[in-house]
């Protein structure tokens, strides 16, 4: 990665410290050794999240989605917010890893294993959910494209194929794009690495990784070509979730903005995912020097951009459905989401994804931990909402009057829901704990770019 | 039965190798309930016979069909109900019967369900002691052969009154051998008004059948004439024959209501009053001095007040009084049965005035008793504690639980030394008797009926006696220790006498109507002498600051006799769509006086009773009334019935048993109840042109402004070339009730569980077609319009784009199917389809009820698992046989040739089923109607569905 060094006199600093190349090896695999009481104990809450996650996914399985809130015309409630706010969340670390990659912007050298991480977790998160939802999940692989003995395949006409098509493609590039890049860290690790064991272990995941010219000119190629490849998943795989409901007539669902406006939610609530995960992980880990103020004053801008994204999507929406002078659409946007029996969540939504972004305009807050913290929980929590209105909000009031009805979740679809964060945190936290989640390798070498090659 | 080796005892075959009818039939319908159910039966490893030898008429897999009669309220409805492996699944009307004309409603569609309820009383028993037939005979029988004055003194009967002439024969010839021998008759559902009505006004009791289809103005006065009524199949059919315009020329009655509670004939009405049962009377009396001239009811004239100037009421009169007066000999003002008997007598003065007697209405000999059964019942509980009744015998009804609170007469049962209960159920009365006698369900009995007309039918049996029960006839038999008991042999020994009795015993079997039995008519001619004080003396009615309540027989349980089937307990009320229960039904501004919306509750106290029920407020309800359907809060044995609702007969009284004035009415705030399971939330279009309506003159005028020209959306591919069947439907909106006949009928062929009211309460019911209600107009005239919704079988169907697996497609007849077995469960053909009519099954609905109730279940359809979609199919196990069997001879398939459950049962005929391929089958031609249109055609999904827009007809004189 070159760029010229007159281009970055202006700049803020990238990386802050002084450490030489085994220093920064060093401080970058010192979170790989600590026995941190604080991490045992997330653990152990984030494991509780898990089971519940499990127990309540069995209980799913056993008996029904009658345990569920769902009804008709409600078929579809928490479970698929969930799945669409998950995968919304993976969409950043892609972007981080991969776009920011091609436009060759440098400060997502330390940031974006964490990012990328982050999304395979999210996606893995949300591909439980549509097969959980399904009312026989024991034939859920009907939605493959195999040669079956009945000779019937799957309806392709039908947005859940290509969600099937987009998830899989989507996990499989992040998976490969992010397990290149941690090659050389994995062999830096079975190189320090104290004990056999762990060097065994390590080593078999480094694949053999000798660090020579011919294997960096691989690594480069394929990082590159991978790059190519999940950068434009960001665009496609959430235009493709957006399609669940854009393909569809319900008012509310019906709009061609969907495929744009879902991939700035996507990249909002994921931006926000980051900065919910890498604050406390940079000051937990004191890694303040290498995720600087330049970081993260950068995610806070772009959360403030895609927030913006987001409010002329809402306009959008809201003006369009007026001018169509189409009743159905007036009475969902004019009427049953803000003034209807759920108005108050539409305008906690409202507030967390229009109103409290706005308070990145002040640097001060840009450059607050804290602030970006709370901020960051407000705005995931206010895209669940925004998922969930124009998901459940949209089926509950749609044309026939006569068959509207109200939904109310049960302490299952509550379960999924904080089960599934239980479980985001608890791979999260094993990824932490034995994964150099800083990349090694791309550190150093930006610090040879930026230092001169000392 | 375990389903495994041998699942049943007796083999179809007896040792020589002949089979039994008799015995076939109960083994297959024993083991079609293993059958049908697709359990894994391995044969048995002894050696097996197949059925070769059986009787010809039955061959499994195809169904049989046998002519019988329900009893309702004493009067037999005919029907024609299919057998399936010798066991009854379907009930259909019998269109050669005059109660009927082919339709059924939803008790009749509903009865077969209670035939396999799980929780009939199956053997006889007493509190203690040894049970059987043979020992309850012991105690009640009458020695035989030996009369005399004193024989049987002690023994009474009481039962429900009946126009059976087997049961009436039996009766006479008990009173005759032992005169001794006390009868009551009493039942909730036995009005008397209308033969007090006819005493005073022609001179002595008489019962009024009415032809609708002759009146072009009818005025009904509290009288829900279309739906709770013995003959209302038939009234609805005339009704509706005078409503189903074919082209903007034809001609329409107009209907004029003035009703307290709102019913489905009030929702029909071109005028609908809202009123006080209470002031009907004197609504009745304006309308007879606004009709009549002064000449006409001369005698009458100091007695009739004049109405108000102003207001809804005067309006309403003038209106119906003017149209009256142009239709001499084409009107017909009916009372409601519940009404008091001046209200009758009045009906009949002006029908005789107007000349309608001999047309829309005409006059037979009662056939049921004219004592009123509160009287009856008050007697007897006098008789009881003087201590003349020594053992009493209940055929049937629940006096326990339906009595006027003020006689007790649960507590006076118990008194009574020896008691037996001869009943379906374990219910309020068999816990007081010291007896209790299962009863036969009629699916199970011999003997006959007299419908309302006094046509006569027999009853015959479609299945051997599910358990040990005896029908009344063979109890009053056995109790008259006659040596006949049995029921076949006695029907055949009464009739008999009759001229050519084995040909008339064949045909009427055969047809299910005995020929020239219908009443004639009676002359009547008006006597004022007779009116004069019943119009004078005062009637009771509340006072203008106070609230009214009226008791109502519930459209779905009735007295409460059906508050045991799951079926009619989920069924939608047709106006409240309440389910599960009752709710005081009242009007919005009673609401508001007494401070509680819908969901809150009222508690009202009148002599030593005091109910708390929840209230729903209905719109066009009459205010400063209050409804309560009775039947509910059973305390029964029954399961289901049990605790659903709330019981209102502890207020009611026997000199009030249907209006009740000096209540006192409280609301309460908020309700420590449970939520109401009502189905429709939502009662208004939001100005959706949903449900279309427009009045006549409108449509006559410009017919385009009620339906827009039906135009497909532009399209990118080329239009489809059908050829062959291409099954549409059309529903009538100008004559749909509302009844629901249809959702329970759809409910019995297509296998749809029933979900509970937790289910309800989550707005998961599985009903594939369910009738929606919206209220139109001002809240102070609010109509009602009820739109049945199905499927609607789109040629561009939303649903079917979204599935990913190809579970719902599209046959070359036009049919959106559901493939039950690829279906994964997504739920997104749901959320695509604009009509919401497809349901989930959320939990596995089939399994888990008693084994007993499989034996209802149609065998060509298939019931479904948890996690699959199901909707209305167009009864596609229909069409597909009719093709079978069209194809079979060779010939194509006739129109009309296929018929839907949902359109065999309407009353009205609203439905239409057919094929487009032939441009002048039904269905094509009433899609050409001007009227036409479909519901959300907008959206370009081409549903084969259509409606006709109601048109109603409304005097030029009112505006609406």
């Amino acid at each position: 990665m070159t760029s010229s060094p007159a281009h970055r006199i202006d700049t803020p600093i990238v990386l802050d410290t002084d450490d030489d190349d085994a220093q920064l090896t060093d401080r970058l695999l010192a979170p790989l050794r600590s026995k941190s009481k604080v991490w045992y104990a997330l653990l152990a809450l984030s494991g509780a999240g898990m089971l519940l996650f499990v127990a309540t996914s069995v209980y799913t399985f056993v008996g029904g989605i009658g345990l569920w809130g769902n009804n008709i015309p409600v078929a579809w409630a928490f479970a698929i917010t969930d799945f669409v706010w998950w995968i919304g969340i993976g969409h950043a670390g892609t972007f981080i890893s991969a776009f920011l990659l091609l436009l060759q912007q440098d400060w997502r050298a330390s940031v974006n294993r964490i990012a990328e991480a982050m999304t395979l977790i999210a996606v893995f998160n949300a591909a439980l959910f549509p097969v959980l939802h399904l009312g026989r999940p024991w034939f859920a692989y009907w939605l493959l494209p195999y040669p079956a003995t009945m000779a019937v395949w799957p309806q392709f006409k039908s947005a859940l194929p290509w969600d099937f098509a987009a998830i899989l493609t989507y996990f499989t590039v992040s998976f490969l794009f992010w397990y290149t890049g941690l090659v050389p860290d994995f062999a830096t690790v079975r190189d320090r690495a104290g004990s056999r064991g762990r060097r065994m272990i390590y080593g078999i995941f480094a694949l053999g990784w000798r660090g020579s010219a011919e294997h960096w000119q691989h690594y480069r190629i394929v990082y590159g070509l991978l790059a190519g490849l999940a950068t434009p998943l960001v665009i496609s795989v959430h235009s493709v979730v957006s399609m669940d409901f854009a393909i569809t007539q319900l008012p509310g669902w019906h709009s061609t903005i969907f495929p744009p406006y879902f991939v700035a939610g996507a990249l909002f609530s994921g931006f926000a995912m980051v900065l919910t995960l890498l604050l406390p992980v940079r000051r937990v880990f004191h890694l303040e020097e290498i995720v600087t103020a330049r970081h993260i004053d950068a995610i806070a801008k772009m959360l403030l951009a895609m927030s913006w994204m987001l409010i002329y999507s809402y306009v959008c929406e809201l003006f369009i459905a007026w001018y169509t002078g189409d009743p159905y659409e007036r009475y969902i946007f004019l009427q049953a989401r803000p003034l209807g029996p759920w108005a108050w969540l539409y305008w906690a939504m409202i507030s967390a994804n229009v109103l409290a972004p706005q308070l990145l305009w002040w640097r001060s807050v840009r450059l607050s931990p804290l602030a970006l913290f709370a901020l960051s929980l407000v705005i995931q929590f206010g895209m669940w909402m925004e998922r969930f209105i124009i998901i459940a909000g949209s089926l509950s009031r749609d044309f026939l009057p006569s068959s509207w009805a109200d939904y109310r979740p049960t302490w299952v679809d509550l379960g999924l829901l904080f089960g599934s964060i239980g479980l985001f945190l608890f791979a999260f936290l094993l990824f932490l704990r034995f994964v150099p989640f800083i990349p090694i390798a791309e550190m150093k070498e930006l610090r040879r770019e930026i230092r001169g090659t000392a | 039965m375990t389903g495994n080796r041998q699942p049943f005892e007796h083999s179809a075959v007896d040792d020589a190798g002949r089979v039994t009818r008799r015995d076939f039939l109960r083994v297959l319908g024993a083991g079609a309930a293993v059958a049908g159910l697709g359990a894994c039966v391995e044969p048995p490893r002894e050696r097996i016979l197949p059925y070769t030898a059986r009787p010809p008429e039955i061959t499994p897999g195809i169904a049989t069909f046998y002519a019988t009669t329900m009893i309702l309220g004493g009067f037999g409805t005919g029907l024609v109900v299919k057998s399936r492996e010798g066991r009854p699944t379907k009930v259909e009307g019998n269109p050669h019967h005059p109660a009927s004309l082919g339709a059924a409603g939803v008790f009749e569609q509903a009865s077969v369900l209670e035939l396999y309820d799980p929780d009939r009383v199956r053997i006889p028993r007493p509190r203690e002691g040894v049970g059987g037939w043979d020992a309850f005979a012991r105690d009640f029988a009458l020695l035989p052969a030996s009369g005399g004055t004193e024989q049987g003194r002690g023994l009474h009967f009481l039962m429900e009154p009946t126009a059976s002439p087997l049961t009436n024969s039996l009766i006479e010839r008990m009173r005759t051998l032992h005169p001794a021998v006390g009868f009551t008759f009493y039942s909730p559902l036995a009005f008397t008004g209308a033969m007090e009505g006819a005493r005073h006004a022609f001179g002595r009791p008489l019962q009024p059948v009415y032809d609708l289809s002759r009146a072009a103005i009818i005025v009904s006065l509290d009288a829900d004439v279309l739906d709770a009524d013995p003959f209302c199949l038939r009234y609805a059919r005339q009704f509706a024959d005078g409503r189903r315009l074919r082209s903007r020329r034809d001609a329409m009655n107009r209907l004029y209501v003035a009703e307290s509670a709102f019913s489905t004939t009030g929702g029909m009405a071109d005028h609908r009053l809202p009123l006080r049962a209470g002031d009907v009377a004197d609504l009745a009396k304006a309308l007879l001095a606004a009709t009549a001239t002064p000449e006409e009811i001369r005698p009458a004239m100091p007695l009739l007040s004049q109405p108000t100037p102003d207001g809804p009421m005067a309006s309403w009169v003038r209106a119906a009084a003017a149209d009256l007066r142009a239709a001499r000999g084409q009107s017909v003002i009916i009372a409601g049965a519940q009404q008091p008997a001046v209200v009758h007598a009045i009906a009949n003065a002006l029908n005789a005035i107007l000349g309608n007697i001999g047309t829309t209405v005409r006059f037979i000999e009662p056939l049921l008793p004219t004592e009123s059964p509160e009287h009856a019942l008050a007697t007897l509980a006098a008789a009881i504690d003087a201590g003349a009744v020594d053992k009493l015998v209940i055929l049937g009804g629940n006096p326990s639980g339906t009595a006027p609170a003020d006689l007790r007469f649960g507590e006076r049962i118990r008194s009574v030394r020896s008691s037996a209960y001869l009943g379906l159920h374990h219910n309020e009365t068999a816990l007081d008797c010291k007896w209790v006698l299962p009863a036969l369900h009629y699916l199970e009995s011999w003997g006959d009926a007299r419908a309302y007309d006094g046509t006569a039918s027999f009853v015959q049996p479609l299945i051997r006696p599910l358990y040990d029960g005896r029908s009344v006839d063979e109890v009053l038999a056995v109790c008259g220790g006659w040596p006949t008991t049995n029921a076949h042999a006695l029907v055949r020994e009464l009739w008999s006498t009759q001229p050519d009795f084995t040909v008339l015993w064949a045909r009427s079997l055969e047809r299910g109507v005995i020929e020239n039995t219908a009443s004639p008519p009676v002359s009547a001619a008006l006597d004022w002498a007779g009116v004069l004080p019943v119009l004078a003396a005062e009637h009771q009615r509340a006072a203008r600051d106070s609230i009214e309540v009226t008791f109502r027989l519930d459209p779905k349980v009735l007295d409460g006799r059906f508050a045991n089937n799951p079926w009619l307990q989920e069924l939608p009320h047709p106006i409240t769509k309440l389910t599960w229960g009752n709710a005081a039904q009242l009007g919005p501004d009673t609401a508001k006086r007494l401070g509680i919306e819908t969901g809150d509750e009222v508690s009202i106290a009148f002599g030593g009773g005091r109910i708390s029920i929840p209230a729903i407020v209905v719109p066009g309800h009459a205010e400063m009334s209050i409804t309560l359907p009775l039947g509910y809060g059973r305390s029964g044995e029954e399961r289901t019935a049990r605790d659903v609702g709330v019981n209102v007969y502890p207020l009611r009284t026997r000199n009030a048993p249907y209006i009740l004035s000096d209540a006192r009415v409280r609301g309460v705030k908020p309700g420590s109840r449970e939520p109401l399971a009502i189905t429709q939330g939502h009662f208004t279009m939001q100005g959706r042109m949903i449900a279309r309506e427009a009045t006549l003159a409108a449509y006559r005028a410009d017919p385009r402004t009620i339906a827009p020209a039906h135009e497909p959306a532009p399209s990118l591919y080329k239009p489809a070339v059908k050829s062959g069947e291409q099954w549409a439907m059309t529903i009538d909106l100008s004559v749909c009730t509302g009844c629901s006949a249809c959702v329970i009928a759809c409910q019995a062929e297509n296998n749809i569980p029933v979900v509970g009211r937790e289910g309800v309460l989550k707005r998961r019911e599985m009903h594939w077609l369910r009738v929606d209600r919206y209220y139109t107009g001002a809240a102070g005239t609010a109509r009602v319009i009820s739109q049945p919704m199905a499927c609607q079988h789109c040629e561009k169907a939303p649903c079917e784009y979204v599935c990913p697996v190809n579970a719902t497609v599209h046959s070359p007849d036009g049919l959106n199917e559901m493939v039950y077995n690829r279906c994964v469960g997504t739920r997104f053909c749901s959320n695509n389809c604009p009509y919401k009519v497809r349901r989930f099954n959320w939990f596995d609905y089939g399994s888990g009820i008693p084994e007993v109730l499989w034996m209802q279940r149609n065998p060509d359809v298939t019931v479904r698992e948890r996690g699959v979609m199901e909707k209305c199919t167009y009864c596609v196990q229909r069409i597909r046989r009719a093709g079978i069997q069209a194809a079979t001879e060779r010939r194509a398939l006739r129109d009309g040739e296929v018929v839907t459950a949902c359109q065999q049962a309407c009353p009205t005929r609203a439905i239409t089923f057919g094929s487009l391929d032939d441009p002048e089958s039904e269905v094509s031609r009433s899609r050409r109607q001007e009227r036409s249109y479909e519901v959300l055609g907008e959206l370009g999904t081409e549903p084969r569905t259509r409606y006709l827009a109601r048109i109603f007809n409304p005097s030029p004189d009112l505006t609406v």
